[in-house]
């Protein structure tokens, strides 16, 4: 399969002009003869948010928005960030997978980071799972942002059977780092690495670039292989495309030489976290 | 050793460090900057010029984000006082090739004094910058430029401006370097090695030197406020890493007795919903 990933810069708050965006992108990454393109974290909206979200709510079953988006889906399989409505007044941060006219997937944001420079958890319901699904072109898994940074959710992922794993992003880079570019950038390639490396998948993380209120996103999206080798990187932060063939047979060739999913026992794990979790004593 | 700490210890490229890379810095500040304006439709940048450091940078790098013809500098002395730091200002202005003016402040401040008689240094500085702000919000709207603010994160930690004054701005590029970390970069950005080997002065009067005034080299302050503040450390850690105990002390008396010139006033809060209480809005909403 072909994935894109559209490192691109959201109008804070503005529907209309991400809609043309994204058609903009998704009709560049067909011409590419991509079969997906991902776009970052709340790429339909912006990030920082604040009381807008309650104004740029969509609920995807019903927004005329969702109906064009999933009719550009008839053509190329499209991963894009949402505020979601999911119910009257209740907001989610959430990623959606559009193929074939159809919604495929829906994964709202858990880990929704409030702390420092972040309040998601002030403005955005959390969601409650993570869960593999079913794709044209072999099972995959979404996670949000701080979603990726925890590795329980990158095992659940793993152990539901996840080969691709999509990470949409809007993360700020924070702080100077001796190799130049942000610190925080290696922080997500690191968890990549890892993460791509020990679940035998593809890692694709699609982070945003531009500007909110001062924050620069860090974008430096990137794919890594089910071998853990970095397979293609944006630079920097400017807005752009990038373009990579994945080989899920590459999965199997890795499963086969490390045979890490082989011998998970996830049934001891939940045994372990069981005890922990009603031992945890506040 | 200071400068570097531990971000993350799992990789090199997580260390967090006080030492920049110019390039990059230039890169994301220019990209700042264009983005700034473009959301608010406009164009163009105004600055004032002192002939100092940070405003030489600051147009610098306006100027490579917005292109020369897109730079105003506005030189601002008060009569004949720094004629050497016009004169700088002005040699900036014209290796970059912006647009510069000259307005001399003096007769506005006098006419303000001279019904109401002062000799307090500091607030006759205080009204000088605050005339200067004055002047450069009014061009900003004729020239329809706005105005990048020269603030470094130094001097706002400390609370060493003058509020509505120096720091009155709409965007502020450079608020986020100490001033090491911009001296390092106007070296990078090609600055005047004059300017760059200047004492830092606010330019309140004659003779003054931030360094005197404060009591403390911006190399300690610097080295203090990124333990302090970038790394958290506490006071009592930063004093136990082989810091003078009455810098620390004076660092952090400052830091705690600026915050109102880091934040809009607060509202009374009395109905609903209310500005910067509950009513919560990005400054770049709908850009």
């Amino acid at each position: 399969m072909r994935i894109s990933l559209a490192q691109v810069a959201p109008r804070l708050g503005n529907l209309q002009k991400n809609l043309e965006l994204h058609n903009y992108f998704i009709e560049k990454a067909r011409k590419k003869k991509a079969d997906l393109i991902v776009f970052p974290e709340l790429s339909l909206t912006g990030y920082t948010l604040m009381d807008m979200v309650q104004e740029v709510g969509l609920n995807p079953a019903k927004a005329p928005l969702f109906k064009r988006l999933r009719a550009s889906s008839r053509e190329i399989d499209i991963v894009l960030g949402f505020v979601e409505e999911k119910e009257p007044g209740l907001f989610y941060n959430s990623a959606a997978y559009l193929s074939k006219d159809q919604i495929l997937h829906i994964h709202r944001k858990v880990f929704l980071p409030t702390y420092g420079m972040f309040e998601e958890g002030k403005f955005f319901g959390q969601g409650k799972n993570f869960r593999p699904f079913a794709t044209p072109f072999g099972k995959m898994g979404l996670m949000i942002c701080r979603d990726f940074l925890s590795f329980g959710a990158g095992y659940i992922l793993f152990v539901g059977g996840a080969e691709v794993i999509v990470v949409i992003s809007a993360a700020p880079g924070r702080g100077f780092s001796n190799e130049g570019g942000f610190a925080t950038t290696r922080m997500w390639e690191l968890m990549g690495e890892a993460l791509s490396f020990f679940s035998s998948s593809f890692v694709a993380y699609s982070n945003r670039v531009g500007f909110e209120d001062g924050k620069a996103f860090a974008g430096g999206s990137f794919i890594y292989n089910p071998l853990g080798n970095l397979i293609a990187k944006a630079p920097g932060v400017d807005e752009q495309m990038i373009i990579a063939d994945l080989d899920l047979e590459e999965v199997r060739s890795a499963r086969k030489k490390w045979p890490f999913k082989r011998d998970d026992r996830p049934e001891l794990l939940l045994q372990a976290l069981q005890r922990i979790v009603h031992d945890d004593e506040d | 050793m200071t400068g570097q700490s531990c971000f993350f210890r799992l990789s090199k490229g997580l260390f967090t460090t006080m030492k920049i890379n110019p390039p990059f810095v230039e890169k994301v500040l220019c990209a700042f900057i264009k983005e700034e304006l473009s959301k608010f439709h406009y164009s163009r940048g105004i600055i004032g010029l002192s002939g100092g450091l940070d405003s030489s940078v600051c147009a610098f790098l306006a100027a490579k984000a917005l292109g020369p013809k897109n730079v105003i500098g506005l030189i601002l002395p008060y009569r004949k006082t720094f004629s050497e730091d016009v004169r700088d200002a002005r040699s900036v202005a014209r290796r970059l090739g912006i647009r510069s003016r000259l307005i001399d402040i003096g007769p506005m401040v006098d006419a303000y004094f001279s019904r109401f008689p002062a000799r307090d240094k500091i607030r006759i500085g205080n009204k000088m910058a605050r005339e200067r702000m004055s002047i450069l919000y009014d061009l900003s709207a004729k020239e329809k430029a706005l105005i990048l603010g020269t603030s470094n994160k130094t001097e706002l930690l400390l609370g060493y401006g003058t509020i509505h004054g120096d720091t009155a701005c709409a965007i502020n590029p450079l608020g986020d370097l100490y001033k090491a970390q911009v001296r390092e970069l106007a070296a990078h950005l090609g600055v005047p090695e004059k300017i760059l080997a200047k004492k830092p002065t606010a330019g309140l009067w004659l003779g003054q030197t931030d360094e005197g005034e404060i009591g403390l080299s911006y190399e300690e302050i610097d080295r203090i406020l990124f333990r302090l503040v970038d790394e958290r450390q506490t006071p009592e850690a930063v004093i136990g890493a082989g810091f003078r105990r009455e810098s620390v002390e004076k660092i952090v008396f400052l830091i705690r007795n600026s915050e109102f010139k880091r934040k809009m006033p607060p509202i009374a809060k009395i109905s609903s919903r209310t500005i910067g209480h509950d009513f919560l809005y990005p400054y770049d909403r709908n850009r």
